[in-house]
């Protein structure tokens, strides 16, 4: 008999309570006779369970995943190759950036500089594709429009660089808390790059009639235009002396490397940068137009 | 009731527990003398619980081919759960398994009974047997039977395992899925409720 709680009515009943007497059952009934047989035989006669359900394991989930990368990654892959991105105006980058960035060999200061180059450089010069010598009027005139069309083009982007430097400018100010240039002063500041860059336009203009009046004489006379010859400097240049090394490497950095580098340079070789210089731009201007301010050095353009 | 479950704290018995194992893998691999064993060695104390809960032998012995066949169903599932030799498989007690599916099973078949009877279930179980069953019990030679069939389901479970059965309170616990103390607590209840109605029994005569 089971020894369990104790107690004034819930404690272990007695074997010879009157309760226990009460208790007694009669002895059970047994088995009815071939009991083991039809369990046997209902066991035999059940289907085979069926395996278990395959819920997702972590597995299944995680190459279903892997799929779906793989997938996405082929999509992108085959979008990006057949110019789709670009054409949705979708940065690209190639395999040797990503690397880069990837492994940490990415130079900052390159990128950096890289990335600002469209801003220093207003726009990238796209070449005008002659695929064959010119030298039918028609064919000089067909030159002609292309590269007016790429120089407005590379006008259009140096605008929309400006107003986006001015923009940047502003917000960046402020966002640091410093004065922001009011309304008169940003119309003053466009006024002055309008100016410059119409003076710049001028300036071009006449050196691209200069140049163009020779291309035409030259396909008058019925000689062909090359390539070279289309994309040749200005008159003036070609009777400039070989420019020396030191002004070649200073010619290609940005302004403010350039006025770094000239700041280093010893006294003599500054000077003789310097010299070339006024050179170059007297050699650029027409002979009639007097000399402008900006051509003096101290700004080391 | 699932392959879980099997590590009752059950006394040996005649299907030893080294054996439970190897008796589970055999029922995996569709041994049907194996399952005629374990009839012959468990198949009359299941029928014996089934039928002191139920009251009734015919229901008893469904219950008991149910648990059988159930065991028979999840044996491959046990198998893979707990492989012979391991740790895990030497704790296997088969009877303990078996004495809490036909607990279970029991419990379900008077609730269905309760259930289809048509009367309303109580807001909140009362453990002084029903007035009806006291009366019952006046009746000459189903006095016991009336007693027990008085308790609530579960109350009536404790005293079938406890009284007897005389399992141990651990392993009735485990029966009935319940830790120690409140097994305790349920089978003080059980006990207090069978007094109350022992004593109106014992008015009526």
């Amino acid at each position: 008999m089971n020894l369990g709680i104790k107690g004034p009515d819930g404690g272990p009943i007695p074997p010879d309570s009157p309760l226990a007497r009460a208790l007694a059952l009669p002895p059970e009934a047994p088995l009815s006779a071939g009991f083991a047989d039809r369990v046997v035989a209902a066991a035999e006669a059940r289907p085979v369970p069926l395996p278990k359900l395959r819920r997702g394991s972590g597995w299944r989930a995680g190459r279903r995943l892997a799929i779906g990368l793989a997938g996405i990654a082929a999509l992108a892959s085959a979008a990006a190759a057949t110019g789709l991105l670009r054409q949705l105006a979708v940065p690209v980058p190639s395999a040797g950036t990503v690397w880069a960035h990837l492994s940490g060999t990415a130079k900052s200061a390159p990128a950096k500089a890289a990335k600002r180059a469209p801003v220093e450089t207003p726009a990238a010069p796209a070449k005008v594709e002659i695929e064959e010598s010119i030298d039918t009027p028609e064919e000089l005139a067909e030159a002609f429009r292309r590269a007016d069309t790429l120089r407005a083009d590379r006008r259009a982007e140096r605008l929309r660089i400006i107003d986006q430097r001015i923009a940047g400018e502003i917000e960046r100010r402020s966002a640091a808390g410093l004065r922001v240039p009011s309304a008169q002063e940003v119309a003053r500041l466009r006024e002055r790059i309008a100016a410059a860059e119409a003076l710049r336009e001028q300036r071009a203009d006449a050196r691209v009639a200069a140049r163009r009046e020779v291309l035409q004489r030259k396909v008058e006379a019925g000689e062909a235009i090359t390539r070279e010859d289309f994309a040749a400097p200005p008159r003036g240049l070609r009777d400039l002396p070989e420019a020396s090394a030191a002004f070649e490497r200073l010619r290609r950095v940005p302004p403010r490397e350039r006025r770094a580098a000239l700041q280093a340079m010893p006294a003599e070789e500054r000077g003789a940068v310097l010299e070339e210089f006024r050179t170059l731009r007297a050699a650029l201007n027409p002979p009639t137009t007097p000399p402008s301010p900006e051509a003096q050095p101290k700004s080391g353009d | 009731m699932t392959a879980a479950g099997l590590h009752l704290p059950s006394a040996p018995d005649a299907a030893a527990s080294g054996s439970d194992a190897t008796q589970i893998q055999r029922l995996a691999a569709r041994d049907a003398g194996v399952l005629r064993r374990v009839v012959d060695v468990h198949a009359a104390r299941l029928h014996r619980i089934a039928w002191r809960m139920t009251g009734d032998a015919a229901e008893a012995e469904d219950i008991v081919q149910e648990a059988l066949l159930r065991l028979w169903d999840l044996a491959p599932a046990m198998a893979a759960r707990y492989p012979a030799g391991s740790r895990r498989a030497a704790d296997i007690r088969l009877g303990g398994w078996l004495q809490r599916v036909v607990t279970n099973l029991s419990i379900d078949r008077l609730r269905r009974i309760r259930r289809l009877s048509g009367t309303d279930v109580p807001e909140r179980m009362d453990d002084a047997p029903l007035a009806d069953a006291v009366a019952e019990a006046c009746e000459e030679g189903a006095r016991a039977r009336a007693l027990i069939a008085a308790l609530p389901e579960r109350q009536r479970a404790a005293i079938v395992l406890t009284y007897y059965e005389e399992l141990p309170n651990a392993e009735a616990a485990a029966a009935l899925d319940m830790n120690l103390k409140a097994f305790e607590s349920l089978l003080h209840r059980a006990r207090a409720a069978l007094r109350l109605a022992f004593a109106v029994q014992e008015g009526c005569r």
